[in-house]
C-alpha cells in the first residue's frame, strides 16, 4: 500500500486503528516506500506503555528517514480517556510523564528526562534520571490528535486535531489534517475534496470504499482528486485528457 | 551449521559518530548483501536510555529488515522480556512472523541494567517472575504459530531452565569456548529433564568474535575494533559472573582485564584456522554461529570485505555439514 501510495505521489498512508501492531505495519511501510510518503502511525492512548510507545516511534522515525506522523487516538469516549490515567497521571508507579507528554517530547526531539524511582541501594553510581534515545530523525515529528477527547487534550497544547467534519477544520492552523470517506464515484468525491479544501484542510486522508481495488482507487485519487484541489480553478482537461502512450511492453496505459 | 551476523544495535557512538537514519539504512543494505552472500541469520540487540541510541525497539527494526529481504531470518538477541507487556509483545511478534513467512526468531533475555527496569516502571526484583510469566505467554503464542523462542543466558540456573523449557540459547561472544562447553552440558541436563522427544530438540547458537585474515596489521585493527566494542559494556555496566571454574568478567569494575580477556576469544587467522575453531562448536552441539562483526570503529568497507571473505572461504566448508 505504501509503495503504491508513493507511486501515485500521495503524501502519506495511515496504519491500523490503534492496534499494537501499528509500529510493525509502519516499519514495513517505511521500508517499502523510501522517498517521501509519510507514515501516519495511529497510537491508542491509555492502553499502551508510554515509554515503549515513545521508543518505538523514535526508532520508526529513524527507520523511515524522518517521515513519521503521530496520530494519537484518545478512543471514542472522552470520559473514559480522561479517567484512564493516560492524561497527566503516572503509569504503573513510574514517575514518567503521561503518554501525551512523553510521546510529544520524543516527537520534538526533546528527551523526556524523568526521575526514576530507582531503589538501588547497592548501586550509587546508577543514574537517577533517564532519557528516551535515539532522537527522532525529524526536528519535530508532527503530532496530531483524534478521538473523543482530542479537542480537550489539544486545547492547552495547541496540537492539530484530525477533522472529521468540515466545520471543525481551522484555517488558522499551519497544518489542518482531516479525514473523509470517498465513494468511488468521481463527481461525488470531487465535491468532497473541494469542500474540505475550502474548509481549510491541508492534509486530507481518504478512507477507501469497502472492497475497493487499491490500484484503481489510488489512481483515481492521484489523477483526479489531488490535482482538483492543488490549485484554485484546476483546468480539468489536465486530468480528463487521454493518458500518454506507454513504452511498448511496460504495461501502462 | 547455519551462519548469521550480529549484533545490529544501531548505535551512533562517541568513537564512530553518524546519524541514526544512516545506521538503519546501513542495516537494511547489509541485510540484502548478507542474503546475497548466503548468510542465514541477522541478529539484533536491545538496550534502553543509552546515550548512543542503542536500539530500544527491536521489532520495528526487525520489520524493516524483513520487509527488504526474502530468505534471511532475523532474530532478537536479546529482547528484554520483563520490560514488556507479554500479551502485546506476543501479538506483535506473531504478526511479524506471519507477515515475513516465519522468518522471525524471538530471542528474549532478562536484562540487567537498573535504569531500564525503572524507566519502564518495572521493579528489578520482579524480573525473574516477569520473565517466567512472560515466557508462558510467548510459549502459548509459539505453539499457535508464533515465532520460535530463543533465550540469552550465561548462568547455570537460567541455562538449565531454558533446556527444561526446550528453548535454544544464543551464547554471548564474550564466553570463551570452554565456558560455552560447560553451559551446553548444563542445557543438555535441563533438556534431558524435560523428557521431550528428540525430534523437538533445537540446535544451540553462539555469537563469535571472528576476523578471517592472515595479515598482521588487519588482525590488529580487527582485534582493536573488538576491544572498542566491549568498552560499551563497561558503560552499560555488564558483568559476566563466575560459573564453576570460569572466572567473573566485570566490565564495570575491572574494565581493562575483562575487555582483554574478551578480545582473546576472537577467532583470527587463515580460513583453515577459523574453520578448525568453529568446528569445535559444531562438535558440542552449537550449530548456529552468529559472527559478531558489527564493531565500534570498523569501516563499512572492512565489514563488507569480511562478510565476503567468510562467505567465500568458510561457509561452504561448514554449512550443513551437520543439519541444523
Amino acid at each position: 500500500m505504501a509503495r503504491l501510495a508513493e507511486a501515485h505521489g500521495l503524501f502519506g498512508v495511515m496504519t491500523g486503528a490503534g492496534d499494537p501492531r501499528t509500529a510493525i505495519t509502519a516499519a514495513v511501510y517505511a521500508s517499502t516506500a523510501t522517498d517521501f510518503t509519510r507514515v501516519i502511525v495511529r497510537v491508542l492512548l491509555g492502553q499502551e506503555q508510554p515509554v515503549t510507545i515513545a521508543e518505538e516511534l523514535a526508532v520508526l522515525d529513524n527507520v523511515n528517514n524522518g517521515r513519521t506522523v503521530i496520530l494519537a487516538d484518545t478512543g471514542e469516549s472522552a470520559q473514559r480517556y480522561m479517567a484512564s490515567g493516560a492524561h497527566g497521571v503516572v503509569y504503573r508507579n513510574v514517575t514518567s510523564p503521561s503518554l501525551v507528554d512523553c510521546v510529544r517530547k520524543v516527537a520534538r526531539g526533546e528527551s523526556p528526562r524523568w526521575k526514576v524511582p530507582a531503589g538501588l541501594p547497592a548501586n550509587v553510581t546508577a543514574p537517577k534520571a533517564i532519557a528516551v534515545t535515539p532522537k527522532p530523525a525529524q526536528l519535530e515529528i508532527p503530532f496530531w490528535l483524534t478521538g473523543g477527547a482530542a479537542g480537550e487534550v489539544a486545547k492547552p497544547s495547541h496540537l492539530a486535531v484530525l477533522a472529521r467534519d468540515a466545520k471543525a477544520a481551522s484555517v488558522e492552523r499551519s497544518v489542518q489534517p482531516a479525514i473523509a470517506a470517498i465513494t468511488g464515484t468521481l463527481e461525488e468525491d470531487r465535491e468532497t475534496v473541494i469542500a474540505w479544501a475550502a474548509a481549510g484542510a491541508t492534509h486530507l486522508l481518504l478512507e477507501l470504499p469497502e472492497g475497493a481495488q487499491h490500484e484503481a482507487a489510488l489512481a483515481m485519487i492521484s489523477r483526479y482528486l489531488a490535482p482538483e484541489v492543488a490549485m484554485p480553478n484546476f483546468p480539468r482537461v489536465m486530468s480528463t485528457s487521454k493518458v500518454p502512450l506507454a513504452w511498448p511492453g511496460d504495461g501502462r496505459g | 551449521m547455519r551462519f548469521g551476523v550480529g549484533l545490529f544495535s544501531l548505535q551512533c557512538t562517541a568513537m564512530q559518530p553518524r546519524h541514526w537514519t544512516g545506521a538503519y539504512r546501513d542495516m537494511r543494505e547489509l541485510a540484502s548483501l548478507m542474503e546475497e552472500l548466503g548468510y542465514d541469520e541477522l541478529w539484533l540487540s536491545e538496550h534502553h536510555f543509552f546515550y548512543d541510541g542503542y536500539c530500544p525497539a527491536l521489532l520495528p527494526a526487525a520489520a524493516s529488515v524483513l520487509s527488504v529481504t526474502d530468505r534471511l531470518r532475523v532474530g532478537t538477541g536479546m529482547l528484554l522480556l520483563p520490560m514488556y507487556d507479554p500479551a502485546r509483545l506476543a501479538a506483535v511478534a506473531t504478526d511479524l512472523a506471519e507477515r515475513s513467512g516465519g522468518r522471525l526468531d524471538l530471542g528474549v533475555g532478562m536484562g540487567y541494567r537498573d535504569v531500564e527496569f525503572d524507566g519502564h516502571g518495572v521493579s528489578r526484583k520482579q524480573r525473574l517472575p516477569r520473565m517466567i510469566s512472560g515466557l508462558e505467554v510467548l510459549e502459548q503464542a509459539e505453539a499457535a504459530g508464533g515465532p520460535p523462542i530463543w533465550m540469552g543466558a550465561q548462568l547455570v540456573d537460567p541455562v538449565k531452565r531454558a533446556g527444561r523449557r526446550g528453548h535454544p540459547i544464543l551464547f554471548s561472544a564474550a564466553l570463551p569456548f570452554e565456558r560455552c562447553r560447560t553451559l551446553t552440558q548444563v542445557w543438555e541436563e535441563g533438556w534431558a529433564e524435560s523428557r521431550r522427544s528428540l525430534a523437538e530438540k533445537p540446535a544451540l547458537g553462539a555469537l563469535r568474535n571472528i576476523w578471517l585474515t592472515e595479515d598482521r596489521k588487519e588482525r590488529e585493527a580487527a582485534r582493536d575494533w573488538v576491544r572498542a566494542s566491549y568498552v560499551q559494556y563497561a558503560g552499560l555496566g555488564w558483568t559476566l559472573p563466575a560459573v564453576g571454574d570460569h572466572q567473573q568478567q566485570d566490565y564495570a569494575e575491572e574494565t581493562d582485564k575483562a575487555i582483554a580477556d574478551t578480545v582473546e576469544t576472537t577467532i583470527t587467522g587463515s580460513a583453515d584456522e577459523c574453520i578448525r575453531q568453529l568446528q569445535q562448536f559444531d562438535e558440542i552441539g552449537i550449530k548456529h554461529i552468529a559472527f559478531r562483526l558489527i564493531l565500534d570503529g570498523e569501516p563499512r568497507r572492512a565489514l563488507e570485505s569480511q562478510l565476503r571473505r567468510l562467505s567465500d572461504l568458510v561457509l561452504p566448508r561448514l554449512r550443513d555439514k551437520v543439519p541444523a
